[in-house]
């Protein structure tokens, strides 16, 4: 039998051999490998199935349709998968399964003589207003891109296009059925599209904006202050209690004369007797005469221990007489002497240093500022006396000043809690 | 061995005015060195000093010591009774000079101190500081009440004598053999309290202005400056009136919200 070879050998020598096609050919890849050896067939590793066709091959076809949800006409070509078996239903474009996710948004719509009744605006043109109902329907509700979509020459904001669309809505709701007829989900949204305040949103996505904007130790500083009012929420009632009672005391009289001098049981009798000598005097007696003595001295909110006032006890421990005292300058007892030497001037320049510079500073000032000089340089009884009660004076000036800075941060609050 | 402390008058407190101050002179001034020592532009006198009509100071002050600032030689300066307490130097410095007061014996109290800042240049109202320019002549003294709380028995005693007066008395002959008499002859009458008048206003440096007229303006002044107190305390108490008000207001807006 003549084979192949055989038949070329015979032939001219020009015959040149192309590839068989018939004849696997060795992989591209190991025939650039070794590129000096001939091609061969590399040996297969894995058995691999020969290609054999399983069923009848699918039928699918390439045509143009336009999506059914798209409004322009535009022309669209897609390999549709014919139908396998014959009793499914017609082929459906694959754009279509999304169709029913093709939700338009619900504007109400009106006529012109609805709008010439009851829509007039006076910011608002009938052009204008249909350019927004036409925007708001393309842009499928979605308020961001409606602001973008709508374009007039005059430029508006978000809210004033969401507060017209809204108020138009709500109009022709109330037309449709009137107030009364509305059920309950309808008059909710009636009543929501109301309420809608362009201003109040504007502020509100402004201060949201600020919030999401705010630096680390803003936060911090804001729960502190957080926590603190809610403290003083909680604590209202004691705080108001507080406050009225020291406004109590500090509108108690302050005594002119001093208590102490009504300490000793001896003092303490002559007071009753003089009050008792003065309650007979009067019409109507209240007090009535007791065996023993006892009421307690009056105690003065602001009484320092005066050092002047002199009330001479019964018994002198010297014996001169009282223009010798004078002349000598000898000072008969008063409740407590000071042990060793003391200066009067201290007495003038002591009371104006408080405990802190801050307290010494005001003190300071509002002494200058009803005229006291720095340095008194007469410090006799008298003198000292007047000052010690400029001094209580002006200790109750400046506590009346602190409640008063309180009082005044308590009514902003409030007021602002009002205003809110 | 510290002596025991003797007994204490009780319930008694001896007072003394003395001043303390300085004057202060632009150089060259007579009393002191001429030509003055260099950058040095005032002369002063820093002293302490009884009332002129008062008994005498060094009944109860026997040493007072004035410290002054460290760039002086010397600066702790001691005078020991009788002498004037005083300290003359020149200088173009203000400072504090602390001044200590060593007590007499019997007293059995130890010794304070006190300050004086020196006031070198023209100071107070316009009228008074061009007076004291065109006299050249500048005093900064303030009236300082010692008190001495219960003293013990003997220096009460020393306190209490007449013969503190003696300074300001004339010694009169009586004849031999006899206690010489002191008697008083100046104007006014020698007392522990302040004069009645100002003694002498233009002497002010001797303390002379000191007098219960002083007293007087002091203490008008100062009932003055208690009234502006109480007029603000009035406008306090009315705005605090007014907020009390505002405050229910308030207080009943916010529970009807």
């Amino acid at each position: 039998m003549a084979t192949g070879s055989d038949i070329r050998a015979a032939l001219a020598s020009d015959f040149t051999p192309t590839v068989d096609p018939l004849r696997a050919a060795p992989t591209p890849t190991a025939a650039r490998a070794t590129p000096n050896q001939p091609r061969t067939r590399q040996p297969r590793l894995h058995k691999k199935p020969a290609l054999r066709n399983r069923g009848r091959a699918a039928h699918w076809t390439y045509d143009t349709s336009t999506p059914p949800t798209r409004r322009d006409r535009l022309q669209v070509r897609q390999w549709r998968r014919a139908a396998p078996s014959a009793d499914s239903t017609d082929v459906e474009p694959p754009a279509s399964k999304f169709a029913k996710y093709d939700v338009k948004a619900e504007a109400p719509s009106y006529d012109d003589e609805t709008y010439a009744q009851h829509l007039n605006h006076p910011d608002w043109t009938k052009e204008e207003t249909d350019l927004l109902f036409a925007a708001y329907e393309e842009c499928n509700g979605k308020w961001p891109v409606v602001v973008d979509h709508y374009e007039t020459s005059t430029h508006r904001s978000m809210e004033e296009l969401k507060s017209r669309l809204y108020s138009i809505s709500a109009t022709l709701l109330n037309l449709q059925t009137p107030m009364t007829a509305m059920t309950a989900s309808e008059y909710s949204t009636y009543e929501v599209l109301k309420s809608f305040d362009p201003l109040k949103e504007a502020s509100r996505k402004k201060l949201a904006e600020g919030h999401l904007r705010r630096p680390r130790n803003e936060v911090d500083e804001e729960t502190v202050l957080l926590s603190e009012l809610q403290r003083i929420m909680l604590h209202q009632q004691t705080l108001d209690s507080e406050r009225e009672d020291l406004r109590r005391r500090l509108q108690h009289p302050v005594a002119d004369q001093n208590g102490y001098q009504y300490s000793t049981s001896q003092a303490l009798t002559t007071l009753w007797q003089q009050l008792l000598a003065a309650d007979r005097a009067k019409k109507t007696q209240r007090l009535r005469p007791l065996e023993i003595s006892g009421s307690r001295p009056s105690q003065s909110a602001a009484s320092i221990a005066d050092a002047t006032s002199a009330t001479p006890q019964t018994a002198q421990a010297v014996d001169m007489s009282k223009q010798d005292l004078l002349r000598f300058g000898v000072v008969q007892a008063q409740e407590k002497l000071p042990t060793g030497i003391s200066f009067a001037s201290d007495k003038l320049s002591k009371p104006r240093v408080a405990k802190s510079s801050l307290q010494t500073d005001k003190i300071a000032a509002t002494l200058a500022h009803i005229g006291v000089p720095e340095l008194i340089p007469l410090p006799t009884p008298a003198v000292v006396e007047q000052f010690e009660r400029i001094m209580a004076k002006m200790q109750t000036l400046l506590d009346l000043r602190k409640v008063a800075e309180k009082e005044e941060q308590e009514l902003r609050v409030r007021s602002a809690e009002l205003g809110v | 061995m510290p002596a025991a402390p003797s007994k204490r008058v009780k319930g008694t407190q001896i007072r003394r005015h003395f001043l303390i101050g300085n004057t202060a002179h632009v150089l060259p001034h007579p009393g002191f060195p001429d030509p003055p020592p260099d950058g040095h532009t005032k002369g002063w006198t820093v002293y302490v000093r009884p009332l002129p009509n008062g008994p005498d100071i060094t009944t109860w002050l026997k040493k007072v010591q004035f410290k002054l600032h460290h760039t002086y030689a010397d600066a702790s300066r001691t005078i020991e009774a009788p002498g004037p307490f005083e300290v003359s130097e020149t200088g173009y410095g203000e400072f504090g000079v602390e001044i200590r007061l060593y007590f007499a014996q019997e007293s059995g109290e130890k010794a304070v101190y006190r300050e004086h800042y020196l006031v070198l240049a023209p100071y107070g109202p316009d009228d008074q500081r061009a007076r004291q320019e065109r006299e050249n002549k500048i005093v900064a003294e303030r009236l300082e009440t010692i008190e001495f709380n219960e003293p013990t028995q003997e220096f009460f005693k020393t306190l209490t004598s007449e013969d503190q007066f003696n300074w300001l008395k004339v010694k009169k002959g009586r004849g031999k053999g006899k206690k010489p008499d002191y008697i008083f002859e100046g104007a006014v009458e020698p007392t522990a309290q302040l004069p009645e008048k100002a003694m002498d206003p233009g002497q002010a440096g001797a303390g002379g202005a000191w007098s219960v007229q002083y007293e007087r303006q002091v203490l008008a002044q100062l009932q003055q400056s208690g009234a502006t107190l109480d007029q603000m305390i009035e406008e306090e108490k009315r705005g605090m009136e007014e907020r009390r008000r505002r405050l229910e207001e308030l207080g009943v807006a916010i529970g009807a919200k």
